[in-house]
């Protein structure tokens, strides 16, 4: 191996659990030209070594958590790992990310990414301190939550490293499980600790001291102290984000009407107030929570019963709250903190618990749970990471347990993943992006809520159709150019393409226009969805629950439902994709992608 | 017109009025106007010398406030602020038009209130805002054709102080007014690109934001889109959904809301967008 610290010359770590052999191999050139890193490189060698069909809780499927040429550079938030995999809840290929500082320690160690393959035959755990990596028994930690596993492996190896680790959820193979770190930060969609756990790999725990180097550091540091700049000049990463966090969301959704309530029955909740980022700052903030290298400061702590907890942020605020018709908050920050040690997804666990609250209303299932009353949801939410009773069917997320139950349409999620905390009536942009996601019912794909709601980096009306594919397609090939570097998406705010461009050009050497980025993200984006395709994926694919084509009763967004097929058309053809959505073979040459 | 990062820079007034402003927050300012190359600083009075300071070797004129924000005070007090700034080194004076005497039709103490500041001003350059909240599309006319023949350099919309910001229909109005050859300053509530642009569109020559920074880097998104620019609902940019009983007089607000009465994009008027 080259004695280089750059991305580019550090190895893959390559675990294959079965045999227990570790070896290391240098990114193939092409692949890091092509995908550069992070998702790209993800999704690539899942691409490539996954066999079409492959069950992905088998020992068969890939996992692999990566970095990106960023990572643990001066680069602004780029502390974040990524876990791409076949997930187990969509069938599709998968990307789920978590900031913390894991993904800082792995690159300091000295690797690009670490892919797992097979399974081990009792419970192990990686531990990489710089160049010596081992698998260990984790035999005594099964079973152990979050909290306890991560105490626990910090006494076993280094103080200083940092875990990543699933906690029951993920060993009992439930759908809406995450990996975790820092104990309350997640890698939480898609059920990748699901996949972790099929593995018998309990945890990944790393620690690295090595300088991380960048090809051109004068320029990269001019680079940098820009995209700083920008940062604190902007209202929503200067002030909105570190004052109240994610959860300042709360009032500004409900009062355009699209904050979903009782599983997406209504847009506006009544005591909205109740549950707003304000509320929580004035009654239960303990202190904020930065990532690895992260000026913003979006993460809330807060003090819940004389115990500080993580969280909660917007989307599990929502999830367990809102979606549930629950106004309380504090009890919110519990069942959120509760998730977290169980190693639980709270966007699709909060939204499942909203689905089986519907069903119930709805006389389709008998069981004792009603919107705006918790309780007993705390009991259900430890169900559903052990799989017991109504909580193991719930586990296996809301698609399952509506179509178990004869109500499939109950169900509020895109190709099998919960939707998250913004109703698609109210946002056209943001529904096509929704339906159009290569990993199901997802804010992040493309974040039409910057500009379509927070007017970022300008206000474009929400309710328009015209434009919003151009739109989506260009948030979605952005994001997935983003997610190479490893970096959080609320840079998004500050920065334009042309400031991730220069900051990958300085850092690699590989000298990159706005335009050449975007045509990487669109690379990876369509190989994305050739994945989906060899995997029976179609056009019908790409749509919403039937919820969404009727009126919202009242509230901001009254009287709206998602003009989805008109969007879908536009969109398909700025693609490149025929009437069926697969890409045309002009596209493929276009991206250098297979043709086959 | 075709506009780049560069041009768009050039029209801008980098502003910070607000009471609270320290030397710190005008060093900063002074910086950035620098770095991005703005058209000007547009600052209280008391930072004058010092910004002055710090923008000697730039091409980036100092624009300074005067009887801001009210306009209430006398021709005499607004002409020596004006000769005070000029003296310390102002390259442009914003002055405020005498808003009551507008009300009161009283023109002529409003033509000599501006004509005292345009004889204290020596080589600066005069822009009247006319604070357009306060009046109705007649008025804002007669007060650009009093600003022209008073010898004022350009007219401006708005302190961002009263009741409402730049709009394009206001814009429009008073660069149809004061022709091609006078300047006309758009200002308040410019905080994005498409805002800058919608004015700039409607006849603006000159911005006035607090959001320069990031106008001038958010523009840079225009390229990847066109779509930015999908027109909006007219009633978001129409100041008559700007108007605020609370904040204007009552025969004002009042003409501006039945506006909408007989407005042709009426439908679009729900308000909960």
């Amino acid at each position: 191996m080259s004695d280089s610290s750059l991305y580019a010359d550090v190895p893959i770590l390559h675990v294959n659990l079965s045999d227990k052999s570790i070896r290391r191999e240098p990114i193939p050139p092409e692949i890091f030209k092509q995908y550069l890193g992070g998702r790209g490189l993800g999704v690539k060698l899942v691409y490539d070594h996954l066999a079409p069909g492959t069950d992905a809780l088998s020992p068969d499927n890939l996992l692999v958590v990566a970095v990106g040429p960023s990572t643990a550079t001066r680069v602004p938030t780029a502390g974040r790992f990524v876990v791409v995999t076949k997930s187990p809840t969509t069938g599709t290929v998968f990307d789920s990310h978590a900031g913390g500082y894991f993904g800082a320690q792995l690159r300091r160690a000295g690797f690009a990414a670490v892919v797992f393959y097979g399974k081990a035959d009792t419970p192990l755990y990686l531990w990489i301190n710089n160049d010596d990596v081992e698998l260990r028994d984790a035999s005594k930690l099964w079973g152990k939550d979050v909290y306890d596993t991560t105490d626990q492996l910090l006494k076993e190896t280094d103080e200083k490293a940092q875990v990543a680790c699933i906690g029951p959820a993920g060993e009992n193979l439930g759908l809406m499980a995450a990996i975790m770190t820092d104990k309350h930060r997640a890698a939480g969609r898609g059920g990748v600790g699901a996949v972790m756990g099929s593995k018998n790999l309990k945890a990944i725990v790393a620690k690295g001291t090595n300088e991380v180097g960048a090809y051109d550091q004068e320029r990269l540091n001019t680079a940098v102290e820009h995209s700083r700049r920008l940062i604190k000049k902007n209202a929503v990463t200067n002030k909105s984000l570190p004052v109240y966090g994610t959860p300042v969301l709360v009032s500004v959704a409900n009062e355009l009407g699209m904050l979903p309530t009782n599983n997406f029955q209504e847009g506006t909740f009544n005591d909205a107030e109740g549950v707003s980022g304000e509320k929580l700052l004035e009654r239960f903030s303990a202190g904020t929570y930065n990532c690895h290298g992260c000026p913003i400061g979006c993460g809330r702590i807060s003090l819940i019963k004389g115990e500080k907890v993580g969280g909660p942020e917007y989307e599990s605020l929502w999830a367990l709250g809102p979606q549930c018709g629950i106004n309380d908050l504090e009890w919110i920050a519990i069942a959120n903190d509760r998730c977290n040690h169980l190693g639980l997804d709270t966007i699709s666990t909060g939204s499942t618990i909203g689905a089986a609250m519907e069903l119930v209303q709805r006389g389709k299932l008998d069981a004792p749970l009603k919107f705006g009353d918790t309780t007993g949801i705390l009991e259900i939410i430890e169900d559903m990471a052990h799989m017991r009773g109504l909580g193991a069917e719930m586990s296996e997320g809301s698609k399952k347990l509506a179509e178990r139950y004869g109500a499939p349409e109950l169900a509020m999620q895109v190709k099998g993943l919960e939707l998250p905390a913004y109703d698609p009536r109210g946002v056209q942009g943001h529904a096509l992006g929704y339906a159009t996601s290569n990993r199901g019912g997802c804010h992040l794909r493309s974040y039409l809520i910057g500009p379509e709601v927070l007017g970022s980096p300008v206000l474009v009306d929400r309710d328009r159709t015209d434009g919003k594919a151009d739109l989506v397609m260009l948030y979605q090939d952005l994001s997935a150019a983003m997610d190479c570097m490893v970096v959080c998406r609320f840079t998004n705010f500050a920065w334009t393409v042309d400031d991730y461009a220069e900051m990958i050009s300085a850092g690699t050497g590989i000298e990159l226009s706005g335009r050449d980025l975007l045509h990487i993200g669109e690379r990876i984006y369509n190989l994305e969805r050739l994945f989906n395709i060899r995997e029976g994926f179609t056009a019908k694919d790409d749509n919403l629950p039937p919820r969404f084509f009727t009126p919202l009763p009242e509230g901001g967004s009254r009287n709206r439902v998602v003009h989805l097929e008109e969007m879908l058309k536009e969109y398909y053809k700025l693609r490149g994709w025929d009437k069926d959505g697969r890409p045309t073979k002009d596209t493929l040459k276009k991206l250098d992608l297979p043709v086959s | 017109m075709d506009l780049t990062v560069e041009k768009l820079a050039k029209m801008i007034d980098h502003t910070v009025l607000k009471p609270e402003t320290t030397r710190k927050k005008v060093k900063e300012l002074c910086d950035e106007a620098r770095d991005y190359d703005f058209a000007a600083v547009c600052i209280n009075p008391v930072h004058v010398p010092y910004a002055v300071e710090l923008l000697k070797d730039t091409d980036v004129k100092v624009c300074v406030v005067v009887g801001f924000p009210l306009g209430a005070t006398t021709p005499e007090v607004k002409a020596f602020e004006t000769a005070e700034v000029v003296a310390a080194g102002a390259h442009e004076v914003d002055m405020v038009i005498n808003v009551g005497a507008m009300r009161d039709e009283n023109y002529d103490l409003v033509k000599r209130d501006i004509e005292a500041v345009v004889a204290a001003s020596g080589d600066a350059h005069v822009k009247v805002i006319l604070e357009t909240g306060y009046f109705t599309d007649d008025q804002k006319v007669k007060a650009c054709q009093i600003c022209k023949e008073a010898g004022a350099d350009f007219v401006k919309t708005s302190t961002g102080f009263g009741p409402m910001g730049a709009t394009p229909h206001d814009v429009k109005l008073m660069r149809d007014t004061v022709g091609p050859k006078m300047g006309v300053k758009a200002a308040g509530g410019i905080r994005s690109f498409k805002d800058a642009i919608r004015v700039i569109d409607a006849g603006a020559d000159r911005l006035g934001t607090s959001a320069g920074v990031a106008i001038v880097e958010d523009f840079r998104w225009a390229q990847y889109s066109d779509s930015w620019m999908t027109p909006d609902k007219p009633c978001w940019t129409c100041p008559s959904r700007m108007a605020n009983m609370a904040k204007q007089p009552k025969e004002v607000y009042k003409w501006y809301k039945e506006r909408c009465l007989t407005c042709p994009h009426k439908e679009y008027n729900v308000f909960n967008d």
